[in-house]
This record gives C-alpha cells, structure tokens and sequence, in this order.
C-alpha cells in the first residue's frame, strides 16, 4: 500500500537529517532537567499536593517545548518536496494525495511522539530505582499520553498545513509557530481580567492546557477528543485541496 | 499508446500549449522539439499525469489521463526536467522505495531493482547517498527510477541535458535500447541525438506543433532537401547570371567572393531534383576553373531553425 511505503519513508527521513537529532537530543535534555527539577523539589519538600505528572504537564516551559518542537518537525515536510521539485516524482507515481497527506501527517505525528518518550524512560527510571517504589496511576498516565498524542495530532496538522503553503521552510516554521501560538494564546484569556462570562466558557471549552490539566488528574472528558479529532481532520482536508491546487498553477 | 486530441494548457492567462493532437503509436521513439519555452515540458506534465489539462483530451494505453490518472501512472515511467530526487537516500534505497511505490510485486522488487542499476551502470554507487552523486549519476539514477516498474511508456523530459559527450552518448544507446521494448516520447535540444535514436520527430512551437514526421523527411523540407556548393574562378555577377538561366535552379547565393578571383556560391535546386550535372556543364561551357563542387544536406538543425523562427 502506498501510504505505508511512503509512511516508511517520511520516518526515516527524520533519521537522516542532523535537525531531528538536534531536536530530538534538545527535548531529551530538557525533560530531563525538568524531570530531575521537579523530582528534588518533590521529595526535599515533601510536597503531597500534586504528582509529579502533574507538575511538568502545567509547567509553562513543557508548553513552550512543544510549540518549538512542532514547527521543527513539520517544516519540511511539504516545502522540501516544493524546494527540490521531487514533488512532480511524487504525484507522478500511482499515488493518491490522500496517501501523501495521510503519511506526512503520520510520520510527523509518530516522530513527535517519540520525541516524548525521554519522560517516559524518566518515570520508567524513578520506578526501578527507588524504594518502596511510588505508587502508579495507570489511568492519569494513560489520559496524558493520549490527550499528548491529539493535542500533538492538532499541532502537527497545523504544521503540515503551513508547510504545504510555501517551499521555503523557515516561513512554514515562523507560520506553524504563529499559529500555534495563536491557538494556545487562547487559553490564556482566563487571566485578563473583566472578561465575558460566555467567552470564558468557550476558553476553557477550547483551552489545551485546561484539557491537559484534566487529562494527568484522570478526568476523563470526550469533548475535547472529539475537538481535536474534528480540527485535525479539517486541517488534513484543508491540506490536501491546496496539494491539489498548488499542482493546478505549478 | 498515446492519442492527444486538441490539448489546451493554460497557466494564469498565459497560453503555454495551444490545441495541440498527436499520437505516438507503440513500440516508436518519438522525439519533442522545440526552443526554451515551447511547450514541450508542459504537454510531457501533462501527459504524464502532474497537470491537469485545460481542455482537449488525452488517453494513454486507452486510458483516460484525468479520470483514470492512477491507471495511466502505473503504465508511464515519467522522468521530470531536471531529475528532482530525494538527496538524503542511498540509491539502492531510493529504487526499493520507488519501485514499491509505483506497485511492483513484493517479489519481483529485487530483481527489477537489480536490473535497472545493470541496465543504467549504476552498481558501483548503488550504496552512495544521492546527494553526493554527480550530474550524470543523478541523470542515471532518475532513468533507472523511471522504468523500474517496467512501464509501457516512458516520458522522458530532457534526459540528455547536462551530461558530457561521453554520458551522452551511454543514455543516447540505452534509450535506443529501451526502445526494443517500450515506447518513449523524448524532449531534447540536441538535434544530432535526435536524428540518430528517434524514429519520428514533433516539432513544437509557441505551444503549436509546426511538423511531425521523420528527421530525413524533416530535413527534405528545408529548401529543396539540401543545396550544392560551388567554388570557380569567375566573378559572383557572372556566376549568378549564368547559374541562375538554368531550368531548375530556384536561387543562388554568393558565400564568398573577391578572394582572389574565386567565388563561392550556395545553389538551390527545385526539391528532388539534381542539378550538379547542369551546374558543371555551366562550368565548363564558360570554361572556368572549377575548386570544389560539393552537395551539402540540409540538416536537422536547419530544419529546426526555419520552423521555429519568427
């Protein structure tokens, strides 16, 4: 099937290129200091409050990671297609733009989860090591990484769409972070004072970070999945028609 | 194999093809002529599935090439301008990729693989990166990708440029190779290449075909099919006056004069006639000496120039 050899391809592309590594090691470093941070404070304070899940996942700095980290990602994904012509190679061979679409999403997608993995080697590491070992939610833990992987979904489609615009990929990343910064600046109308109540209802109905904070509590909500299932859909078909259309004025 | 009726290409306003229709029958090497900006890179993008046509109909194998597209691209083996490929693969990398790609059995994907590198001289860089690989390597690399899938066509834009003479001459066997088995419809400039692989010429101009036929019947079209050079010591005025008098002379054209007393003269002939017999009795009824008396063919080139000139 076309999508999964092209699918193949998207991923070890990431593999080949010194950016991903750079990414991947600068993630890596920063949940890292973040997770180390987080854990002395823990147990020097004997803070019962909240876990430490729950402390990285409402830090500003994990949200400031993510909103570098996409644009990084997707930025290639179409411009360099655009920028070395291979894009004619591409639609030339017995390929759907749906496959197209659909694989450059899911290898972006599949790279952005694995550049989340250094957390779970983390907890993976505070299990083993200590003694007794801290109690596991399976259930907070599981929420996260799902609320993780569509929120990631979301951003990444915002990418892959930014990408699709331009070939030249510094636009496609300055783009990608605009508007992630616009979505998730969003949330932040919660703190401006004399804000309507209506409006607030519909912040925190589309705030990330609200979804979040819900998600490593272990309260399930199928509302925002619904959302970001919806708004990545639409951005795929959004990204697809304009595939179509740069084709059509090339 | 391929049946182009009426192919209309319209690109923001700018009318790059022009009602064009031509067929290419299977088993041809049909070559696509024209100057920078002619069409030809257009109606190979659009034959071979990359752009939609504005109007007309296109069917390739009995395919339609808008309704159909994803047949038609199985049976095309399409090598853009240029050779777009991804830099960052090793090349046996990149035939695995494409030849899974464009479908070929999961069986059948090393051997082909294994084939075309044979077939392109491509077995000693099949482990380098694409990237690093020269001009003529990619040429190769982009040829080996285009008929790994052993497609019935192959569209080829321009697979020549670039390469030294050398090179050349290695792509210009392996198309006539190829040609044994498939149909190919080539875009180039060099006009020599032309006249030795391809059985059928399309000459194209401001998006309309100016001919279609053979290169030696191309070549016959240029003002008689060739002209007859002619060195005598007379003066240019007596050399026009007298040549020209004969029956099937059509004109005279003085190429050097006043060195010394020796003229040199371009006779045409009316087509399929041959005057060097007439012309040489002029010589010797006027009883001048005579240096060179030659016939020159009219080449491809010319034939190019006097169509595609304003």
């Amino acid at each position: 099937m076309a999508f999964w050899t092209l699918y193949k391809r998207e991923l070890t592309t990431y593999f080949h290129s010194a950016v991903a590594y750079i990414v991947l090691f600068g993630s890596a470093l920063v949940q890292g200091v973040m997770f180390s941070f987080i854990l002395s404070a823990v147990t020097s304070e004997n803070y019962r409050d909240q876990s430490i899940l729950q402390i990285f996942f409402t830090w500003p700095l994990f949200w400031l990671l993510i909103l570098v980290q996409v644009p990084l990602i997707t930025m290639r994904v179409f411009s360099e297609e655009f920028k070395l012509g291979t894009v004619e190679m591409l639609l030339t061979a017995p390929v759907r733009e749906w496959d197209v679409v659909l694989s450059k999403f899911f290898g972006a997608l599949t790279f952005f989860v694995i550049l989340w993995l250094p957390i779970a080697l983390d907890l993976l590491m505070l299990q083993l090591f200590s003694s007794p070992p801290p109690p596991v939610y399976w259930g907070q833990i599981g929420l996260t990484a799902l609320t993780i992987t569509l929120v990631g979904g979301f951003y990444v489609s915002l990418g892959v769409f930014t990408s699709v615009l331009t070939k030249n990929q510094i636009i496609a990343a300055v783009l990608c972070f605009a508007l992630l910064f616009a979505t998730f600046g969003f949330s932040l109308l919660r703190w401006i004072q004399h804000v309507d109540a209506n409006l607030l209802a519909w912040v925190s109905y589309l705030s990330t970070p609200e979804h979040l904070q819900n998600a490593v509590q272990g309260l399930f909500d199928s509302r925002p999945v619904v959302f970001y299932v919806t708004v990545t859909a639409f951005m795929l078909m959004l990204t697809k028609s304009i595939l179509e259309g740069r084709r059509l004025k090339s | 194999m391929i049946e182009v009726e009426n192919l209309s290409k319209t690109y923001s306003g700018f009318r790059a093809v022009q009602g064009i229709s031509f067929h290419v029958n299977k088993g041809e090497i049909v070559g696509f002529l024209g100057p920078n900006g002619a069409g030809k890179s257009t109606t190979m993008k659009v034959l071979a599935g990359y752009l939609p046509p504005t109007d007309g109909r296109i069917s390739i194998a009995g395919h339609d090439v808008v309704s159909e597209s994803i047949e038609v691209r199985k049976r095309i083996g399409y090598m853009p301008e240029n050779v777009p490929l991804y830099t960052d693969m090793r090349v046996n990398e990149f035939l695995r990729f494409r030849a899974e790609l464009k479908k070929v059995a999961r069986k059948k994907i090393r051997e082909r693989v294994e084939t075309v590198k044979q077939l392109c001289s491509l077995k000693d860089v099949e482990n380098k990166i694409i990237g690093t690989l020269s001009k003529g390597y990619r040429q190769r690399v982009g040829l080996a990708d285009a008929m790994v899938h052993e497609p019935d066509l192959l569209i080829l834009d321009e697979p020549t440029i670039g390469l030294d003479p050398n090179q050349i001459r290695a792509v210009r066997d392996l198309i006539k190779d190829l040609g044994k088995h498939h149909t190919i419809l080539l875009s180039t400039h060099i006009l020599s290449e032309v006249e030795l692989t391809c059985s059928r010429v399309i000459v194209i101009h401001r998006g309309r075909i100016e001919a279609s036929d053979t290169p030696a019947n191309l070549t016959k079209l240029v003002r008689g099919g060739g002209s007859i050079l002619l060195e005598v010591k007379a003066p240019s005025a007596d050399v026009i006056a007298r040549i020209e008098a004969l029956p099937n002379i059509e004109d005279v054209e003085i190429v050097l004069s006043g060195e010394g007393e020796w003229t040199q003269a371009k006779v045409f002939g009316k087509p399929g006639i041959d005057v060097r017999e007439d012309v040489y009795g002029v010589v010797r009824s006027n009883s001048w000496s005579l240096r060179e008396l030659a016939r020159v063919k009219a080449t491809l080139e010319e034939a190019f120039v006097e169509l595609t000139q304003d």
